[in-house]
């Protein structure tokens, strides 16, 4: 949609968004003589299964003959896959259609001397206006255009990365002198919207030294989108690998026609990745750094209609926010067998990760919010006093305990807390132990 | 089996001409490749209000061929009510051993294929896009369960016949779920022919046009250099489908497709013009050079090249998608393009057979 200056002008913008032509499909209704001569079965007839074909080939062609000069293409079946109605023939784009972030725009424009005059020195201009800024992408200033003829066009082509959300207007502008040797002034503007093509989620899982990313890519288009590249780049000091599932072993072996294409159905459809991120440190010992961590950026590069690309990165993705713990209370070794009703000992060991000097602490099996029995119990005083660790110092100590029942037991819970700064510590996770009789 | 010599007798020989095969089908089949629906309209009306029809297989025939013209014609519903007529296509009215005066020890049925195939395609053309696809699926197991048959009683023709029939459906299938942008179960079909060994450069490329449409342009380019290297090998699936210009030009034009996907437009236009050069009717060589010529900012030339083809060739250029281009082509370089476009109507409507849809033009 474009508006006009009042007044009559010689010159007019005539614009066409340029995006990649498409192939045309159409199913027709183009058959083979024989389905339409003769009955379905009739080859089940010797007499005919012997006398038809020669009949018939006369009037199936067989080769593209240019003296054919009948409609009989557009009914009769030259090769079987004329039936997809879909021979490589490209349509140019019909409507202007959805723009999306990351793509590139492209135009068309032609100005038109509809008048019956010449124009002269003419000034041409395009440019990108949104919100924020305007780009030029053309300006003839430098070199104008001599003339346009009565009835002559000057055309050009435009391209634009579109890198803004929202609406966006072409102005072209065009300056000139027309037939009168009046300097006239022709503003045309184009309006379009960018939207947003694709929503990126994230989820992020730590174990032990590796770190996972799950990113779920969203489409949002109006086409299915080809993932053409998705990478994640990692931040300084991290390294990622993705993490595929193996398409089923091919055992016909090389007969692989081709790779299944990854592609994201539009509106809504999904498609989730994996990647595996290992941190490394320039120094040799592990450093964690408290706070936030950054892990790193996916680029995504996708494409549509005959490989129409677009492109975008993600924000910084953040990892899960490291603590560090200041306690760590370890189970070192428990007994091979424990007897029913009879003590054993287990043997703990309590580290100061801090620079100062914790304590003195307590040490007890807690109980849950179900407030269920204990079948595994301290034997004698039900919490142990622990005195002070120094800074980056450890103890170790011994605790007594006692099972009250046979079999597959738990001993659950074991808490220390610090007396002086009265605070607990999140209890151990629950050990199992068989219990046995005598 | 022994298949039993064609028989010398012209008085006896059935399969002589076309006539033989049905009352004045000579005249019909000339009639549709004039793209004269309207006529075959006509004169089926005129066959069977002065009753010159007298066998049922001569009904069935003009029938199919009153339902093939009313789809030409976009007549959807009356074609879908005409098939309606008949009911059940598996009734034993259709068979020729319902007949054996008419069709002595001949058995099976009577019933043009064809009829089916529309069959299962009118419901799509009339919006109800999900009947019209079971139809075809179911279809497509009717003419396997045939292929069997055929194959178990030793029927080497029949079994040609109905295995191309079994490629025919799959093509028309293919083609429905692409214009429905089903990309993945097309990409199935496609790998379910390929493996059949049908190894076929048509379909291959087609193959790599799906893949471009899609946007895997590696998987294109790897289709495309199969096909490549089958001209080189001389092979195709040696049925002969594709004469050797046909082959040739079949590779430079997919070629040229790469080229204008990576917008090397002069490159692509260069490939084109080696397509024209063999074969001056080659639509799909002319109609995408045009293109190219738009898109390296010379839309005068574009224009010019789809004006000459209308011109030199008219009974392949007039083509729907051609005359889209050169229509859109007109509103972008005439401000008045109304005039220019009532012209080339005015020129189609004398020109055209009578199934162009000349909505296409705008005017």
């Amino acid at each position: 949609m474009s508006t006009t200056q009042q007044g009559t002008h010689s010159l007019a913008f005539r614009v066409m968004r340029l995006c990649k032509p498409s192939f045309h499909v159409e199913p027709p209704f183009r058959i083979d003589p024989t389905d339409l001569f003769v009955g379905e079965d009739i080859f089940d007839d010797p007499l005919a299964a012997s006398n038809l074909p020669p009949l018939l080939s006369s009037h199936v062609s067989k080769s593209t003959d240019s003296s054919d000069l009948t409609y009989g293409d557009r009914f009769l079946l030259h090769h079987p896959s004329d039936a997809m109605g879909f021979s490589g023939l490209l349509v140019l784009p019909q409507s202007f259609g959805a723009i999306y972030l990351g793509e590139t725009f492209c135009s068309y424009i032609s100005i038109n001397n509809s008048s019956n005059f010449e124009v002269r020195d003419v000034i041409i201009k395009a440019e990108i206006q949104t919100e924020r800024q305007r780009i030029l992408l053309l300006d003839t200033s430098k070199s104008p255009v001599e003339s346009i003829r009565a009835g002559g066009r000057y055309d050009f082509i435009v391209e634009h990365d579109v890198k803004e959300l929202g609406a966006h207007t072409l102005v072209c502008t065009a300056l000139y002198y027309d037939g009168d040797g009046d300097r006239k002034y022709l503003p045309q503007f184009f309006k379009f919207v960018v939207a947003n093509p694709l929503s990126v989620r994230t989820k992020v899982r730590t174990v032990k030294e590796t770190t996972y990313l799950e990113a779920c890519i969203e489409n949002h288009t109006k086409s299915n989108l080809y993932m053409d590249q998705v990478e994640f780049d990692p931040a300084p000091h991290w390294s990622a690998i993705v993490l595929k599932v193996d398409s089923a072993d091919d055992s016909t072996g090389g007969r692989e026609i081709f790779k299944p294409p990854i592609l994201i159905r539009s509106g809504g459809g999904i498609y989730n990745y994996l990647y595996q991120l290992k941190f490394s440190s320039p120094g040799s010992a592990q450093v964690k750094v408290e706070g936030t961590n950054i892990l790193g950026k996916l680029q995504i590069t996708w494409r549509t209609n005959l490989g129409e690309p677009g492109r975008l990165q993600t924000q910084q993705i953040l990892g899960t926010p490291i603590t560090r713990k200041e306690i760590e209370l370890q189970i070192l070794e428990i007994p091979s067998r424990i007897n029913l009703d009879r003590p054993f000992l287990v043997h703990l060991n309590l580290t100061n990760h801090t620079d100062r000097k914790l304590g003195p602490f307590e040490v007890c099996l807690s109980q849950n919010s179900a407030h269920e029995e204990k079948t595994v119990m301290i034997n004698g005083l039900q919490t142990m006093a622990l005195s002070q660790v120094e800074a980056f110092g450890s103890t170790d100590f011994h605790l007594n305990l006692i099972a009250t029942k046979l079999g597959v037991q738990r001993i659950s819970r074991i808490t220390v807390s610090d007396k002086r700064e009265k605070k607990s510590y999140d209890p151990l996770p629950d050990v199992e132990i068989f219990v046995e009789s005598d | 089996m022994d298949e039993p010599s064609p028989t010398a007798d012209p008085l006896t020989n059935q399969f002589g001409s076309l006539n033989d095969l049905a009352h004045e089908l000579a005249s019909l089949q000339d009639l549709a490749t004039r793209g004269s629906w309207r006529s075959i309209l006509d004169k089926v009306s005129r066959a069977r209000s002065l009753n010159l029809l007298s066998n049922p297989h001569d009904h069935l025939i003009y029938l199919s061929y009153n339902v093939l013209a009313l789809s030409k014609l976009r007549r959807f519903t009356d074609a879908s009510n005409e098939l309606d007529s008949l009911h059940d296509f598996n009734s034993h009215h259709y068979k020729y051993e319902t007949y054996p005066q008419l069709y002595p020890s001949r058995s099976g049925s009577m019933v043009p294929f064809s009829l089916r195939f529309i069959h299962a395609q009118l419901p799509i053309k009339l919006g109800n896009r999900q009947e019209g696809l079971d139809r075809f699926y179911l279809l497509l197991n009717f003419v396997r369960q045939r292929i069997k048959e055929k194959e178990s009683n030793s029927l080497q023709e029949s079994v040609k016949i109905w295995k191309k029939r079994e490629n025919f459906v799959l093509n028309c299938l293919i083609g429905h779920h692409l214009g429905a942008k089903e990309f993945n179960v097309c990409l199935d079909l496609i790998k379910d022919l390929i493996n059949h060994d049908y190894l076929d450069p048509v379909l291959i490329s087609k193959l790599g046009y799906i893949q471009m449409q899609i946007g895997d342009l590696e998987g294109a380019k790897g289709s495309f250099n199969r096909v490549e290297t089958m001209l080189n090998e001389g092979k195709d699936d040696g049925s002969s489908f594709l004469g050797e210009v046909e082959f040739r030009n079949l590779v430079n034009r997919n070629k040229a497709l790469v080229y204008l996907v990576g917008k090397d437009y002069v490159s692509a236009v260069r490939e084109y013009e080696e397509c024209i050069e063999r074969d001056h009717a080659d639509i799909v060589a002319i109609n995408n050079k045009a293109l190219c010529l738009m898109y390296s900012r010379d839309l005068s030339d574009s224009i010019k090249v789809l004006e000459n083809a209308l011109e030199r060739v008219p009974t392949v250029a007039l083509n729907e998608t051609l005359v889209i281009n050169l229509c859109s082509m007109y509103e972008l370089a005439y401000v008045n393009h109304s005039e220019i476009k009532r012209t080339l109507s005015n020129w189609i409507a004398r020109v055209a057979p009578d199934d162009f849809d000349a909505s296409c033009t705008r005017v």
